[in-house]
């Protein structure tokens, strides 16, 4: 058990530095500063994501380096997740043992299907209801309590620092709360994480052990995959950088890069622990959703080129993907709906977005990942396919599933579901990625074309301007890919309301949930 | 029948290999894609034993050079050696225009029958040998020549055309690499002459093959690295020894003298690059260790380089190549240039953080990493040390990078300059800014990986200057790549199909090499 009480620490949500004097080992805590060199609350609500109206303006400071001076974008999000076990429940019924990531930030948002990712005032907030925090939470609070839901969003166990103040908050937490939550709340898919570009994003991850496997001092990791000109220190491959033990926090720090889905997962063992289920999802939205309604999304591009950080210039940098279009159409930033990507063309364009993530559980592994058996790689094989951790007819279930794990409570273990409702005559983007261990997948359209607008985090479009999307009705992946396409209902007539489409598996193998040849990597898309 | 690791059998295995790989890659570091140069090359494809870091010797078959080759390159590198068998076979390097001619004596087991290569790409002509279901082929002890002539740059697979289930598998394969005949004038002034001026500062020899991938200006390159991705069924390989010797002294064509190997049902065990498997991969270039597997896979690059990346795949799967750092810019695939439709002077190939490897197909790409974007400064600097080396200027270039000629023989040559002085800790200890955003935590509840550098700094100036000349202990120092000498970031590069990154069962193996980005204090030195 962590202390609760871990003395001296430097603290940083203030940014008052209080002197280190002590070197003794610290447990939990978490970091979610609300103001930042790149975010300085004397300019700029770090709770709320402001307009794009062009570059920020940068000055060199006393301190030698460059700071924003006016016009300061994005904003701090911050979010905290387990890392240790659980169990999930398979499309035949049957339960699964996993290592997995679970939330401890945005429980309610997750449970609801969204990301755990907070601004500082939602992260930043004690728990204040009236019974602690309770094992399986928020399913048991769910599952008791009628009509109240669960509403708590911030940072599971965040507690004041009394030995600083009887209400400040600098991080410090109570780690009673960490392990009543953490402990066998495993995700299958890993808590979802989203960010917008220019935002500083600040992920503590919180090993809480692995109570099934006593005998594994397993370390976690977070790799943010795909993660531009990354530092080896942030990067989660634990041969390359460090690993947090049992017992402690570590916070990974990002600026957003460009725009684009990627994932994230574990990278302790990869073979062993992506198969056991510790993989997730992780997007950053455009600059342009934040360009006032009605403003042309060329200019907007445009601007972006006065920032060297955002600027692509394919003449001298041969990795960036959106230079301007070859030609301005004059469209406008939408009143509603987001972009994937800075197209400055509205090429992108979506009115609902869905994760959809793809992976495939071994249940012989992960039977003897529970068992303490050994461990083989080479004939892994899977026989559950998943989308976003759940098979068909699981797929469609509305809302988080909850399992029974070990401890006797019931969690939500499985809380995305994979169901992807288009508004009629509206455009669904499925942000595709998949972490598949052990071979191909194919995700195939049985009606409304796949639109493919971008590969790996990266709008496909040409140096010279031109976009290179094409449609398709079906995407292969591997393991460590991602693909955006979109899903173009707007011809009503075809697709009309009350129509339903699927997305399946054209492996026909794949359709399946072990014994069952029934299920598997399929899902429904309605048009409501 | 395959061994199954105990858990702590495994952990056993990684310990073991951890420290054998210190032993052989402390602070030197060989890559490059060397190969043997023409326009005539005279084959043999012959049988030998190709190890594998579990200890195990496995029969194989590969070409090899048949007397002393016309010559090798790149010139930089001296200690070369080619035997008359090799996995891959040797790296054939041809100059654009070129009459190339391969004579191949088939020197394998007469029960093994004909054997032959096809170029794919190429419009070969024949001499000799004895028609075959693909291409003429070679009698045992007999020969065959092919001959064609060099069409377009860039790189290319070669591999057995008879009864590839088996020959391939056995390590018939390799590659061909075209250099442009026309090198563009941009790829040797500008930054590509900055960089080879700076090389030169430093001591370092040019270890290209060329300039350019392709007589494109957007082709240019500093530095380039050769990956050829297959695996191995050990199972195939014992029937086929055990065969052989059953036939051995048997008549080539007479009855009973064939080889009856079955190829199905497929379960590799081995995952290699460059014919080794992790650790074997990061030993040099032509290491004496390696007779019959003179090709490696340890990437090191300095920021900013641009990096070609010539991908094969060889073998009978697909694998998902992940490139940890950024992305690569597909240039070409098996020699055909990707261009803008609208405009050739613009390229128009994915942008890809996992390049998947396709057997038989070649691609080339273009890698850096500049760091830019990371909003912290990754060499630590700090106006008000003592140490000049951490009060080193930032100049930015019109693209935000401190390359102008006053930097050629600094350290934070080609450093993102928008971070410069830009602190990452909040209250660091050592000789480094502080008011970041970030609290790192103790040390005493982080596992250190071998390659963690020591501190989340780029550079033994930055590394020891944050936490000293042993990095961050305990628990334990760091040994791959010394704080105190290298403190390079390393990245993991290797398949995501993650049961691929093990070795017969145990993981670490397999697919999975680290790549290195080093500050320019460190040499790279890949002539050995």
């Amino acid at each position: 058990m962590a202390n609760r009480k871990v003395g001296t620490r430097l603290f940083l949500v203030v940014l008052v530095s209080v002197a280190a004097t002590s070197a003794s080992a610290q447990s939990f805590r978490v970091q979610c500063p609300t103001s930042t060199i790149t975010h300085p609350a004397a300019l700029h609500n770090n709770d709320a994501e402001p307009a794009y109206t062009g570059a920020t303006t940068l000055a060199a400071g006393a301190a030698g380096y460059l700071a924003p001076t006016a016009n300061v974008n994005g904003a701090i999000k911050c979010q905290q997740i387990s890392g240790g076990d659980g169990y999930a429940t398979m499309g035949d019924g049957t339960q699964t043992y996993m290592f997995s990531f679970g939330p401890l930030s945005g429980l309610a948002d997750i449970a609801n299907g969204q990301p755990g990712t907070e601004f500082p005032g939602v992260f930043n907030t004690v728990y204040a209801g009236g019974t602690p925090l309770l094992p399986g939470d928020p399913a048991t609070t769910d599952g008791t309590i009628f009509p109240l839901p669960f509403t708590y969003n911030g940072a599971v166990g965040l507690d004041y620092d009394r030995d600083i103040g009887p209400t400040i908050i600098d991080g410090h937490v109570d780690a009673r709360p960490i392990m009543d939550i953490g402990v066998m709340n495993g995700n299958i898919p890993a808590p979802l994480m989203a960010i917008d570009e220019d935002d500083e994003f600040f992920l503590t991850l919180s090993n809480v052990g692995m109570i099934m496997r006593p005998d594994l001092f397993e370390q976690h990791t977070i790799h943010f995959h795909g993660y531009p000109n990354a530092s080896a220190f942030y990067d989660g491959v634990p041969d390359a950088s460090v690993a947090i033990n049992i017992g402690g926090s570590f916070t990974y720090y990002y600026l957003a890069p460009d725009a684009g889905t990627y994932f994230w997962h574990c990278h302790i063992t990869p073979p062993e622990h992506l198969q056991m289920g510790m993989v997730g999802q992780l997007y950053v939205r455009p600059r342009q959703n934040r360009v006032p309604v009605g403003n042309g999304l060329y200019a907007a591009l445009q601007a972006q080129q006065n920032d060297l950080r955002t600027a692509c210039n394919s003449g001298a940098d041969i990795l960036c993907s959106n230079p301007l279009p070859a030609t301005s159409n004059s469209v406008g930033r939408a009143p509603v709906g987001g972009y994937a990507y800075n197209d400055g063309d509205g090429s992108t364009y979506y009115d609902v977005e869905y994760p959809l993530q793809i992976h495939g559980f071994d249940p012989n592994f992960h039977f003897v990942g529970m068992t303490f058996n050994p461990e083989g790689f080479a004939d892994m094989k899977d026989k559950y396919f998943l989308l976003n951790g759940r098979s068909y007819p699981d797929t469609v279930t509305p809302g988080a599933l909850q399992t029974q794990s070990a401890d006797g409570v019931k969690h939500f273990a499985q809380p995305l579901p994979s169901i992807i409702n288009i508004p009629k005559g509206g455009k669904a983007l499925l942000r595709i990625s998949d972490l598949d261990v052990t071979e191909y997948q194919t995700l195939a359209s049985l009606g409304i074309p796949m639109n493919v607008i971008a590969i790996n985090a990266k709008l496909l479009r040409d140096q010279a301007g031109i976009n290179l999307n094409y449609n398709t009705n079906s995407i292969t992946l591997a393991g460590g890919e991602s693909i955006d396409v979109i899903l173009d209902a707007s011809d009503t007539t075809k697709y009309p309301s009350g129509s339903v489409f699927y997305l399946y598996t054209p492996n026909l193998d794949h359709l399946s949930n072990d014994a069952e040849n029934f299920g598997g990597l399929m899902t429904e898309v309605h048009i409501n | 029948m395959r061994a199954m690791k105990m858990k702590n059998t495994i952990s056993q295995t990684r310990l073991f290999l951890l420290p054998m790989v210190a032993v052989t890659l402390t602070a030197t570091a060989y890559a490059a894609a060397p190969g043997i140069t023409g326009p005539t090359f005279n084959l043999t494809a012959q049988t030998a034993y190709i190890t594998q870091p579990d200890g195990a010797s496995v029969y194989s078959w590969g070409y090899g050079c048949n007397g002393t080759p016309a010559g090798y390159a790149p010139a930089a590198i001296t200690a070369t050696f080619c035997n008359a068998m090799q996995v891959p076979g040797p790296t054939l390097i041809v100059t654009e225009g070129q009459t190339v001619t391969v004579n191949l004596l088939n020197g394998l087991p007469a029960a093994a029958g004909n054997t032959s290569i096809l170029f794919p790409g190429f419009n070969v002509a024949t001499t000799g040998g004895v028609a075959g279901l693909l291409t003429q082929e070679a009698v045992p002890a007999g020969t065959v020549s092919y001959t064609f002539t060099a069409p377009s740059p860039g790189t290319r697979a070669y591999y057995s055309g008879t009864q590839g289930d088996l020959q391939v598998e056995m390590g018939l394969y390799g590659a061909v690499i075209v250099l442009p005949k026309t090198i563009p004038s941009n790829c040797t002034a500008g930054l590509a002459a900055a960089n080879l001026a700076v090389e030169a500062h430093w001591g370092e020899s040019d270890f290209r093959l060329a300039s350019a991938a392709y007589g494109h200006a957007r082709s240019c390159y500093d530095r380039e690295y050769l990956f050829q991705f297959s695996e191995m069924d050990p199972d195939i390989h014992s029937q086929a020894l055990a065969q052989v010797r059953a036939t051995t002294g048997c008549v080539a064509g007479a009855a009973g003298c064939s080889l009856e190997v079955a190829t199905e049902p497929y379960h590799p065990a081995y995952f290699m690059i460059n014919g080794r498997s992790m650790p074997d991969d990061m030993d040099s270039n032509y290491s004496i260790l390696y007779p019959h597997q003179p090709y490696n896979g340890n990437p090191h690059m300095h920021p900013g380089e641009q990096v070609l990346l010539r991908i094969v795949g060889q073998g009978r799967w697909q694998h998902p190549f992940h490139e940890h750092a950024n992305h690569v810019r597909i240039l070409g695939r098996d020699g055909n240039l990707i261009l803008s439709q609208n405009d050739p002077n613009s390229l128009a190939g994915p942008l890809l953080f996992t390049t998947t490897t396709t057997p038989g197909q070649a691609m080339d790409g273009i890698f850096y990493f500049t760091g830019r974007g990371l909003n912290w400064d990754m060499y630590a600097h700090k106006p008000t040390s003592t140490d000049p080396n951490a009060k080193l200027p930032c100049v930015p270039d019109a693209n935000g990078y401190n390359t102008g000629p006053a930097a050629y023989t600094a350290i934070n040559y080609y450093e993102w300059c928008q971070d410069h002085n830009k602190p990452l800790q909040v209250a660091p200890f050592g000789d480094v800014s502080s008011n970041g955003p970030v609290t790192l935590p103790d040390s005493h509840i982080l596992t250190n990986g071998a390659w963690f550098g020591g501190s989340p700094y780029l550079g033994p100036n930055a590394t020891v200057r944050a936490v000293g000349p042993t990095g961050i202990t305990p628990p334990s120092g760091t040994i791959a790549n010394p704080p105190s000498s290298e403190a390079g970031f390393a990245f993991m590069w290797h398949s995501h199909n993650e049961r691929e990154i093990t070795t017969g069962n145990a993981f670490p193996g397999g697919m999975l090499m680290m790549m290195l980005v080093d500050s320019r204090e460190f040499v790279i030195d890949e002539s050995n």
